[in-house]
């Protein structure tokens, strides 16, 4: 499936291929394989289509990337206590994301980054103190950080990070792009965070595969239709760390500073839009053991491994 | 497996708030692409032609700034030339009249013609705009107006605000302009219901305000519909200095000799206009309805219907039909009769009297292989019938048309190219 | 004047009240058909700015679309 494929492109190569009936583009952003299905005989357009999402994926990237030096949230980071005025399409995000904490008793916070100048996912097995976790919980937690759009101020030590929901967030924006230049279906799929619009040709839809978390990149665990909707998943087989003979994913409780004990080992969630997907998915992750109960209760439709 | 999104399953209020969260941060706008042009010029020019009547030449030129961030500037400038006759008000004398023109050629005019008066002039109109939005949903523009013509001077302003509301699905818009306007009829204003002998030299003036309130949503992915209401207040010299009524004869209906136009000094418009636009697949059908009334007792329905065809990517054609009709002012009238008294005002001018108006037209649009840009051609055909028997004509005049149709057509070129 | 502004506005009211019935959204992905140039309630501002010319000099009625534009002694 042109999926695998995928991991084949590296650095700022684009590919457009045909493939059957449909058209697949591909590049890499944000560290993942990139993929556009577009729904269409017509070539130019769909390259257009596969221009507008790596451009938007491209600049998402650069403009909330923490590793990107410079960038607005680099600012932040280093604003020592300093308020920071952001622009508007930052403010929607910093507010969607107080939704989220606000909504999820604490439990989705955009500050919980600073934990991992503790931890290390590599597939070992160290894990840091309790005073070091401690020291870094001292700079962690929304309700330290005064926000009053449009601005931002972020106390000297703490810091944000959009990795929770960027990368979802660059494929509804993504979708949305697409969406309002083409009458074709399509699909967005951003390191297997994606979202699928209308329907087919001929009354058709997209098919999905989740990855089996334990042997990623071989099999696909699930198969599923969307004609429309987001889909995205947390938990990574990759990024853990062993401790009691347990594994632990590297998505972090930002009450407890540590990884969540008996997670699944991959929530995936459809949802109206990606980055519900995504926030969904990450939240249900971390009530652990009780994620199956959770995201019934949300009235979703949801994978769990 | 199929997942069915809206299955029967309750959505908590978790998820809600995730959704409504979720559209406002993705209903930024987009930025503009690299590459898109920024600068737009537009040409258009009109060809107007009324049988027998008024015909008008006019050029227009548009040029068109835009910046990345949505802001706009536009100045525009257009030459109206006029020439021909149009009917003066009076009615027909019953006699056939022959005169000889100043080139010598004889004349000759219908017991029943109405009575016409040539003239000749030209306008040149400035326009300019600006538009800037000032943030996520709000857009406002500001322009100006300024027109002269041999007898006529308009100066304008105007402002609007536009915001968006309920995730772009909803756009309220309010806006108002005043106008001041001078007329300098030539050979001085005439005293209104007078015989039109003393004049008084210099300018009159004339104010027009106007406020907008509008409203325009989103219903589906292939239709929107808007609610537009403007309110217009006038005041000043609203009269037609060239235009005159008829006295005539209380028996026979003779004209026995004419008064000047004369108009209440204040007008208040009001209008509702309801606009829908459909998307059929390929093709978009455009219909609105305007209702209007004014203190002047007229009272109008407009419709108009445009229904775009696309035949390939570059080209469509888009036929058109409106259809308009009126009632008259409440102080027009066919003529005075001679002896009576005056009334306060009155007005023969025929485009305050009853009045239909048909439109059938069609727009064809395309580009060239070879040519950069944007090429319309629109013509129309439109004809307006007038009250021809009203019931206080009298004597001869019930044996007119008084108020025979007028058949016009008027194309108009347009050019436009980005670069 | 105040009356006849009251009555607009009421008028106004019962018409967007009219549209505001069965309040379906459409998402930004879906406003493919919108996005379209020709889906504008003034798909030609030009060829409108003609037309209003033409009407204002040859019928009783003026107003509705826009605000602005600029008058004339049109016989």
């Amino acid at each position: 499936m042109a999926i695998r494929a995928a991991n084949e492109i590296r650095g700022s190569e684009v590919v457009l291929n045909r493939v059957e009936d449909h058209f697949v583009g591909m590049f890499e952003a944000m560290a993942s394989p990139c993929i556009v299905l577009v729904d269409t005989d017509d070539r130019d357009e769909a390259e257009g289509l596969l221009e507008i999402a790596e451009a938007e994926a491209r600049r998402i990237e650069q403009k909330f990337s923490r590793y990107r030096r410079g960038n607005l949230v680099d600012r932040i980071n280093h604003s020592e206590g300093r308020p920071i005025d952001v622009d508007e399409e930052t403010a929607l995000l910093i507010d969607f994301a107080q939704t989220c904490y606000e909504n999820s008793d604490g439990m989705f916070d955009i500050t919980s980054g600073v934990l991992r100048r503790v931890w290390t996912f590599d597939g070992g097995s160290a894990v840091p103190s309790d005073n070091a976790v401690r020291g870094c919980l001292r700079h962690l937690g929304w309700w330290r950080v005064s926000w009053e759009k449009p601005t931002l101020r972020l106390p000297a030590g703490m810091e944000i990070d959009f990795g929770g929901i960027g990368k979802e967030y660059a494929v509804d924006r993504a979708a949305a792009l697409i969406g309002a230049s083409t009458r074709c279906s399509y699909l967005v799929n951003f390191g297997g965070d994606l979202y699928a619009a209308r329907r087919r040709r001929g009354d058709r839809t997209w098919g999905v595969g989740i990855d089996d978390p334990a042997r990623s990149g071989e099999s696909a665990l699930y198969r599923f239709d969307i004609a429309t909707g987001g889909v995205a998943t947390s938990g990574d087989a990759r990024r853990y760390v062993r401790w009691r003979g347990k594994r632990l994913g590297h998505i972090l409780n930002p009450k407890t500073g540590w990884p969540v004990i008996d997670a699944p080992r991959s929530v995936t969630v459809i949802a109206r839009t990606c980055i519900e997907a995504g926030t969904l998915s990450t939240l249900a992750y971390l009530q652990g053991p009780e994620a199956r109960a959770y995201l019934e209760e949300q009235g979703v439709q949801f994978w769990i491994v | 497996m199929r997942v069915q999104l809206e299955s029967g399953k309750r959505s908590s209020p978790l998820r809600e708030m995730l959704h409504t969260a979720a559209l406002g941060l993705l209903l930024v706008p987009a930025t503009a692409k690299a590459g898109d042009p920024t600068d737009r010029v537009d040409v258009t020019s009109l060809l107007y032609g009324e049988q027998g009547r008024t015909q008008v030449i006019e050029p227009v030129v548009r040029f068109t700034h835009l910046w990345a961030d949505g802001q706009s500037v536009s100045a525009q400038l257009a030459v109206d030339v006029i020439t021909g006759a149009s009917p003066t008000g009076a009615l027909p004398s019953g006699v056939v009249q022959t005169r000889t023109s100043a080139s010598g050629r004889v004349i000759t005019s219908a017991a029943g013609a109405i009575p016409m008066a040539p003239f000749q002039d030209h306008r040149v109109a400035f326009d300019g705009e600006w538009q800037k939005p000032f943030s996520r949903i709000f857009t406002s523009t500001v322009g100006g107006h300024f027109s002269r013509e041999k007898d006529y001077q308009s100066l304008g302003v105007n402002a609007k605000l536009s915001t968006d509301l309920m995730n772009r699905l909803v756009t309220i818009t309010i806006g108002g302009g005043i106008n001041h306007d001078s007329v300098f009829p030539v050979g001085g204003t005439p005293i209104g219901l007078s015989d039109g002998i003393v004049v008084h030299s210099g300018s009159n003036s004339k104010e027009v305000k106007n406020v907008l309130l509008g409203g325009s949503r989103i219903l589906t992915r292939r239709w929107m519909m808007s609610v537009n209401g403007s309110q217009t207040f006038e005041s000043g010299y609203l009269t037609e200095p060239y235009k005159v009524i008829s006295l005539m004869n209380p028996v026979t209906g003779a004209p026995v000799g004419q008064l000047t136009d004369k108009r209440p000094s204040t007008r208040n418009r009001s209008s509702v206009l309801l606009s829908s636009v459909y998307h059929l697949n390929d093709d978009v059908l455009y219909t609105s309805y305007r209702y209007y009334w004014d203190t002047w007792s007229v009272r109008s329905h407009t419709i108009d219907i445009k229904y775009r065809r696309d035949l390939d990517t570059d080209t469509y054609l888009e036929p058109l039909v409106r259809y308009y009709r009126q009632t008259a002012a409440s102080f027009f009238t066919v003529g005075l009769e001679q002896g009576a008294p005056l009334p306060d005002f009155a007005t023969s001018d025929y485009r305050l009297g009853r009045l239909q108006t048909i439109t059938l037209g069609a727009t064809y649009g395309t580009r060239f292989e070879d040519i950069q840009g944007d090429w319309t051609l629109r013509a129309q055909y439109m004809r307006q019938f007038g009250d021809s028997s009203p019931p206080n004509a009298i004597g001869i005049q019930r044996n007119f048309d008084l108020a025979p149709p007028v058949n016009i057509v008027a194309v108009v070129i347009g050019y436009s190219f980005g670069y | 004047m105040i009356r006849r502004m009251v009555q607009v506005c009421r008028l106004m009211i019962a018409l967007a009240l009219l549209l505001s019935a069965g309040c379906a959204t459409v998402h930004p992905w879906d406003r493919d058909l919108l996005a379209e140039k020709k889906m504008s309630f003034i798909p030609s501002p030009m060829l409108l700015a003609v037309d209003e010319h033409i009407y204002f000099s040859k019928e009783a009625s003026t107003g509705g679309m826009d605000a602005g534009g600029g008058g004339c002694g049109c016989n």
